[in-house]
């Protein structure tokens, strides 16, 4: 109890950590803030004109909503799945980045972690705004489905606070770890339903019949944690219904699962950093 | 005697060494675990640091008293032993870390003095106050990217010591700015003793010593040679120092 009560009491420098990851990054730059929104932009004009209408990947209307737009389908999907990126990327960076502060001043270290995962978690909810901003303005009733999503997003970041906590331990001992991330992230954007829609696995996994015993492709594919919220997400803002009691119960267990883990990993490993750094 | 502000009881720090980089994953998948060498810093450490003291850890190069030092402020931990502090403490290991070099100083200021546990409430009551002992004028609004590096470690020093703890845990940063900020800043650490605050502190400097401390304790190769009032004790270790 007293790490939570630390951590309560810290809260001001958790603030202010979080305003110099968001202020300091782009300090220096004439846009400034503009990129972080111009990032996401420029990828789904990629992914839109490559998935879209080259590889013609159809997700189908929304239902009930109507909606029949690729790129918006496409948005509810990589908006989380980018903020969830950059969440445990800096996360996992966070102590390995801030080893002078570290091995310098006592404060919950746990702080750092949160900043990163904060900060990004910021970024995203600009961005998920302006999503619901163009998902009215093309005809689609979704705000009385925004406090639910609001809750979503809370679950998710908490969920990649928990691998952002797990990883920033690990990548101290061995910094081969931020390199197998980032291209375990890669590969989870293509294993997960951003691109293309889930029934097209579902389809594969019919034809191609069971693996072992009972267990489906899709099964196995359903185990990616991502690929629930991704659901949750869509069927919130882009199908604009209650998502599904299955996919929700299993997000709010991948969430309490990844932040337990992540909270007694680094419990355990926090008071050790400051020698291992 | 009077209660003791901090009570350092059978202290024992290890570190691992580990042979060149062996920590990578490769290493670890290989051997199963990695190599290391245990090196004990510090060695059963007992003693008592008076409430209201300015109390020195003196000793030579290796002898284990920075060690003692981020135990005491809990950077790192001791693996045998407990410590324990009565009241608030603060550690005053280098000044200016934290600063965000793109940031202004005033932004600084709030920055690193949350850090070392100031409220926003704290900070705006001494913001003057902050701003006017580092010297840095009409730069306070400058990213710190542009200070000088004096200006930089008395702007930290500002902040640091500005925070006004119960006890506070400096290593060797006195010896930060000019000769007139440095009397200054001996002034501070007085004010600061004189309202009962306690003062730990490790110092190559036997002239801080003799001026400042009224307790020391004499760490040797990561044991405690002698603990006790100061000028006897600080004698016989200039002697030793000598010797050598």
């Amino acid at each position: 109890m007293t790490y939570f009560r630390d951590l309560w009491s810290s809260r001001e420098l958790l603030l202010n950590l979080t305003m110099r990851e968001i202020t300091g990054r782009y300090k220096r730059t004439v846009l400034g803030q503009l990129w972080s929104l111009l990032n996401p932009l420029a990828s789904m004009l990629v992914y839109t004109i490559v998935f879209g209408i080259i590889f013609r990947s159809d997700p189908g209307p929304g239902d009930p909503s109507g909606l029949d737009v690729f790129a918006l389908w496409l948005l509810c999907g990589l908006l989380p799945f980018q903020f969830f990126q950059n969440a445990v990327n800096g996360g996992m960076g966070a102590i390995w980045a801030n080893t002078a502060l570290v091995k310098k001043v006592y404060f919950p270290r746990t702080n750092l972690v949160l900043a990163a995962t904060f900060s990004a978690a910021f970024n995203w909810g600009v961005e998920m705004l302006i999503l619901i901003v163009a998902i009215l303005v093309a005809g689609a009733f979704v705000l009385p489905f925004v406090p639910l999503v609001l809750v979503f997003m809370v679950l998710f970041a908490l969920l990649a606070t928990g691998f952002g906590l797990v990883l920033a331990v690990v990548n101290v001992y061995f910094q081969d770890m931020q390199h197998i991330i980032g291209i375990a992230l890669r590969l989870l954007m293509y294993l997960s339903p951003i691109v293309y829609p889930l029934s097209y696995v579902a389809a594969r996994s019919e034809s191609f019949g069971p693996v072992f015993g009972s267990v489906t492709l899709l099964d196995i594919y359903q185990l990616n944690p991502l690929e629930r919220f991704i659901n949750v997400f869509r069927q919130l803002l882009y199908d604009n219904r209650v998502p599904d009691l299955s996919d929700s119960m299993a997000c709010v267990a991948w969430t309490v699962a990844a932040l337990g883990v992540g909270i007694l990993v680094f419990k355990k490993n926090e008071k050790r950093l400051a020698e291992m750094l | 005697m009077t209660e003791p502000a901090v009570v350092v009881d059978h202290v024992s720090k290890k570190f691992r060494l580990f042979k060149e980089n062996n920590r990578s994953l490769k290493s670890v998948a290989m051997r199963g675990r990695s190599v290391h060498e245990d090196f004990w810093a510090v060695r059963d450490v007992s003693f008592e640091v008076p409430k209201g003291s300015t109390f020195g850890l003196i000793g030579r190069n290796g002898s284990g008293k920075s060690t003692l030092l981020k135990t005491l402020a809990k950077i790192l931990y001791p693996d045998r032993g407990t410590i324990s502090a009565d009241g608030k403490l603060a550690a005053m290991l280098e000044v200016g870390s934290g600063f965000h070099p793109e940031l202004s100083g005033r932004e600084n200021i709030y920055l690193n003095g949350s850090i070392l546990g100031m409220s926003r409430k704290q900070i705006n009551a001494r913001l003057d106050e902050i701003i006017d002992f580092s010297e840095v004028g009409e730069f306070i609004d400058q990213p710190v990217k542009n200070y000088s590096s004096g200006m930089y470690v008395r702007l930290g020093f500002s902040i640091a010591i500005t925070v006004r703890p119960d006890i506070l845990v400096v290593d060797e940063v006195l010896a930060v700015g000019d000769s007139a900020f440095q009397r200054k800043s001996a002034k501070k650490f007085e004010e600061l003793r004189d309202g009962g605050r306690t003062v730990i502190l490790v110092t190559h400097s036997m002239a801080n010593i003799r001026n400042m401390c009224d307790h020391v304790a004499w760490l040797d190769r990561g044991k405690l040679v002698r603990v006790g009032e100061a000028a006897p004790i600080s004698a016989e270790y200039e002697e030793f120092m000598r010797s050598q």
